[in-house]
């Protein structure tokens, strides 16, 4: 047994999701009152019992674009508040990965007994305009060393290190066709999603414009307006509610290991730091979890080629094997490694790790539905990028 | 010339970097205390740790070699909207193992670089008085 597991044990105990939509007619703020207010009920609960808020705000838009809490983010305090709780713990961690801080974050605050209850949100929303474009000529401070060279936005910052990958390897947009196509066929099965019935083909992927080559249109998630909320509390307390408890069992985050220009993402930056969370990641399990345990791996795909860098630091396959080992039906939800059987962020829309979480717990507490796993025991929700991302292990309560 | 709508506004850690552009030249900032080259200059040094880095802005061989390559096609800041589609390479200067920059290629007509490909580093006014370094393929 580990010796990690100082503290009380904690779990998910509900859940509520809104419907993603590209751009709602309601404020954000509105919809996570809401959806906030369908998770305690969902847990069994009432706004008096949570005493605990926990989210990450950030608009993740390199655009400028205006921050007003309520409107294009939800705080916690502002949830807090608007719901009328009585809390001890209103927390917000920004930066990157915002899930696996909100997990960390919310875990202790449980287990060390600062809260007995804790609401965990994520509120996403897409800005009027263009997601990423800027909204004003001026360039300072760090954007220096990469806008004044062409270096604009995120998905100019991950064609960089996949197109190293494929330079590399010999990757082909075929492969990542097989991947994108996965994450869609998951995607269209839910009903919250913003992709609900609308799988994708694989000629329809290649046909696709290409944004930045070799990134192309699909291999984005696409930016919407959309919520989720989950409940957590310690196990002890969970067993008196209506659901399967879902245990966090370990977490680990990711590490800057180089000092770059600001989003200047390179290939081996990237492994090292997956290779050296997953290490971390198997040492902080409670129950000595690795890889051959995990039932239900959901892996990371904001940007499609970021399923290559978690596979192969999770060591699933080999450095460089990754676009082989996605195809020809072995990541099927049904019959391969379900890595995106939750849809991802391909088949929800930008919902920013919210898809790798939610999968983890809809399967472990046997709430799937007709998509449920035949065995969902243990799952793995990975989040962004290894570098600075972070991932968590859930086990079944 | 472009009169494209980009203003840049130096500070003490990028002056000395913009001001050796537009005489044509590569200078990137090297610590006082262990004489690493850095990019960007940093608060402390993340190769020594010393706390005064005293960054020096000082020439350097602007050759290198293409680790990767993106074709951008859509324009995300205004400066760049009649210059899309484009070629931004990341590319590892001889100055130092490890050393990684982005520039554009500003050879004409540019096919995209194979990996290896030997690079230097080439000048173009983005701007008035803003002049950028790219890169153009060495002949061999
Ligand atoms: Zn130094």
């Amino acid at each position: 047994m580990s010796t990690r597991s100082a503290g009380r044990q904690v779990a998910i105990v509900g859940y509520a999701h809104s419907r993603i939509e590209r751009r709602s007619d309601r404020p954000l703020g509105a919809i996570t009152v809401d959806t906030a207010r369908d998770a305690i009920t969902d847990a069994g609960l009432t706004v008096a019992d949570i005493d605990g808020f926990v989210s990450d705000p950030r608009l993740p838009s390199v655009g400028g674009h205006e921050v007003v809490d309520g409107v294009s983010v939800v705080t916690s305090p502002w949830l807090a508040q608007t719901l009328g709780a009585d809390a001890r713990l209103a927390a917000g961690h920004v930066g990157y990965s915002p899930i696996t801080s909100s997990v960390i974050v919310a875990a202790n605050a449980l287990a060390s007994g600062a809260c007995d209850y804790v609401l965990l949100h994520r509120s996403l929303h897409n800005p009027a305009g263009r997601y990423h474009a800027a909204t004003s000529p001026d360039v300072g401070g760090e954007a220096q060393w990469t806008v004044p060279h062409g270096m604009v936005g995120p998905p100019v910052g991950i064609a960089l290190p996949y197109n190293e990958y494929i330079l590399r390897y010999g990757a082909t947009r075929e492969a990542l066709a097989e991947v994108v196509v996965e994450g869609r066929r998951n995607g269209a099965r839910l009903p919250w999603s913003y992709w609900h019935g609308k799988p994708l083909t694989v000629e329809h992927y290649l046909s696709a414009r290409m944004i930045s080559d070799p990134i192309s249109l699909y291999d984005c998630d696409i930016p919407v307006d959309g919520v989720a909320a989950f409940v957590l509390t310690t196990t002890d307390r969970a067993a008196d509610l209506p659901h399967r408890p879902v245990v966090v069992d370990g977490y680990a985050k990711g590490m800057p290991v180089a000092h770059r220009p600001q989003g200047l993402l390179v290939l081996d930056d990237m492994m090292e730091a997956g290779f050296t969370l997953v290490n971390r990641l198997w040492e902080q399990s409670q129950t000595g979890i690795t890889r051959d345990d995990i039932d239900v791996p959901q892996l990371y795909d904001g940007f499609a080629p970021l399923i290559y860098v978690w596979l192969e630091a999770l060591g699933y396959c080999g450095v460089g094997e990754a676009h082989e080992f996605v195809r020809d039906g072995r990541i099927s939800a049904e019959t391969g490694l379900p890595i995106l059987s939750g849809g991802g962020a391909i088949g929800n829309g930008r919902m920013h790790g919210v898809p790798q979480m939610l999968e983890c717990y809809l399967q472990l507490s046997g709430r799937a539905g007709e998509r449920q796993l035949d065995r969902a025991e243990v799952g793995l929700a990975c989040h962004g990028l290894p570098l600075y991302g972070g991932a968590v292990l859930y086990r079944a309560g | 010339m472009s009169s494209a709508p980009i203003r840049l506004s130096p500070d003490t850690g990028s002056s000395g970097y913009w001001d050796a552009a537009r005489r044509n030249e590569l200078a990137l900032p090297v610590c006082d205390e262990c004489g690493n080259l850095t990019l960007p200059p940093a608060p402390v040094c993340p190769n020594c740790g010393t706390t005064a880095p005293r960054w020096r802005f000082t020439p350097v061989s602007g050759r290198g070699t293409v680790r990767s390559w993106t074709l951008v096609r859509n324009s995300f800041h205004p400066a760049f909207d009649h210059l899309v589609p484009y070629l931004v390479a990341d590319v590892e200067l001889d100055a130092q193992p490890g050393l990684r920059v982005v520039g554009r290629l500003l050879d004409e007509g540019a096919e995209p670089p194979r990996l290896g490909d030997r690079v230097q580093t080439s000048f173009q006014e983005l701007a008035d008085g803003l002049t950028v370094p790219g890169f153009v393929r060495e002949h061999t």
